[in-house]
């Protein structure tokens, strides 16, 4: 298909690899390059088509927080089942955010012991079953970065637009540019660019970047997501720390305006509000990173319309996913990796995800191992 | 059953990496609506209020239903 066979060319792929080895080797004294993939979609891409592989043993690819279903917290989740268990409630959500584990099982565990949990393929499906089922509740757990909450807000003023009013929301909606910045000033982070999220960048735009490099002496690449997008990504990293540069650029051009989609911005400014601070997994509470919907829609905030508990759970001891996220050790290096924590019984976030990177790295064969030398 | 199969792809859902390339082959213009393909042929309906107005053979990049984008409607010299 057109934008998506012409990005996995062996042969071009190759031909990158070749210029990222040329760029890497003549460096004097031999330097460790350190790049953070910020969003889990690339972390997916990476191990899939074996890209790492690619890659010489002195250009290391970190994993970072952009995996929005491995960043909800546990009280999060055990929220979302209070809610599917109160009377007359359909709770629809994503396949992926079924399985996460909260303090006491699954959305898919509160399923099979009675609740209506639905799993949808859009916010757009979830209003779906609000207007099939007018006798009945119908709770949306609305998860992701900027690229899914446009969804969701234009979703909601469908619901107004339509009068549909057995349908609320319960929001948990993130945004990208609060956890980098927690990330950029964690004192055990060592990088050296990093390859930005190319859909959230669809709807925000390369604008919001602009700090990295201002602040924090970091180039940015704004990437796409097939294998030549990736490795076009790292080295166009190198070039700029090899020609003294240090900005934010767009590999993705094809998809992502520098002024992001303005239209999305302003139904999103319009629906949510920031929250003045949000849990993440791992990384604890940030300020403003977290979505609230704003006064103007309170009347669909199912947090709102129903009691939730709002008790917060303090991540597994076993778990590691918050030092995964933060890139400070590789998914293997956890004690319960592939062993009491695997895809089909995840201790941690990262572990469900096809996203996340434990299993990424599970799924692929990553076990135990460093790469070999190239 | 891994959670790509639960999503029914071996992408997540969630995550915009789950960005679809898809093809418009109907337009619902009162609602705000279009009837799309994806590479494999399936039909979808897709919100298409961020990117309107679009006609029969558009390429758009789908994300949870929402049409986020045109593909290849960026101007080559637009960007950072």
């Amino acid at each position: 298909m057109r934008f998506v066979d012409e990005f996995r060319d062996a042969e071009l792929g190759r031909a990158v690899a070749g210029q990222i080895l040329s760029l890497v080797a003549g460096s004097d004294p031999p330097r460790h390059y350190k790049f953070m993939e910020v969003c889990g979609g690339h972390t997916h891409s990476i191990y899939k088509y074996g890209i790492d592989d690619l890659l010489p043993a002195n250009v290391e690819l970190v994993h970072g927080p952009g995996c929005p279903v491995c960043v909800i917290p546990m009280g999060r989740v055990d929220d979302g089942i209070a809610l599917a268990h109160q009377d007359g409630v359909i709770f629809t959500c994503f396949g992926d955010m079924m399985r996460v584990p909260g303090s006491s099982g699954s959305l898919l565990e509160a399923k099979a012991a009675g609740a209506d949990i639905r799993m949808v393929y859009s916010p757009l499906d979830a209003l779906r079953i609000a207007k099939h089922n007018p006798g009945r509740e119908v709770v949306f757990f609305a998860i992701g970065f900027e690229t899914t909450a446009p969804s969701t807000a234009l979703t909601l003023k469908r619901a107004r637009s339509e009068g549909v009013r057995n349908f609320s929301v319960m929001c948990s909606h993130v945004t990208i540019v609060p956890p980098l910045r927690a990330l950029l000033e964690s004192p055990d982070l060592r990088l050296d660019g990093f390859i930005g999220p190319g859909h959230v960048s669809t709807v925000v735009g390369a604008r919001p970047f602009d700090f990295i490099p201002a602040d924090y002496g970091k180039p940015v690449v704004i990437a796409g997501f097939e294998p030549l997008d990736i490795l076009q990504a790292i080295e166009m990293l190198l070039r700029q720390l090899d020609g003294g540069r240090c900005e934010v650029e767009n590999q993705y051009r094809r998809v992502v305006p520098y002024e992001g989609n303005l239209r999305a911005l302003e139904v999103m400014a319009e629906v949510f509000e920031l929250r003045p601070h949000f849990e993440w997994r791992g990384l604890g509470f940030i300020s403003h990173s977290g979505l609230k919907l704003s006064e103007a829609y309170a009347d669909l905030d199912a947090e709102q319309r129903f009691s939730v508990p709002g008790i917060r759970v303090a991540d597994p001891k076993a778990c590691q996913c918050g030092e995964v996220l933060k890139g400070v050790i590789k998914p293997w290096e956890c004690k319960v990796f592939g062993t009491a924590c695997t895809p089909e019984r995840p201790i941690g976030t990262c572990m469900v995800s096809s996203e996340g990177a434990c299993a990424a790295y599970y799924n692929f064969g990553r076990f135990a191992r460093e790469r070999e030398v190239v | 059953m891994s959670a790509g199969e639960a999503c029914g792809s071996e992408h997540c859902i969630t995550c915009g990496d789950d960005g679809v390339p898809m093809t418009v082959l109907g337009v619902d213009g009162g609602r705000g609506l279009a009837l799309c393909a994806d590479a494999g042929g399936a039909h979808h309906t897709v919100e298409t209020a961020l990117v309107d107005p679009v006609a029969p053979g558009d390429a758009l990049l789908v994300h949870a239903g929402t049409a986020l984008a045109r593909l290849a409607g960026v101007a080559a010299g637009a960007a950072a």
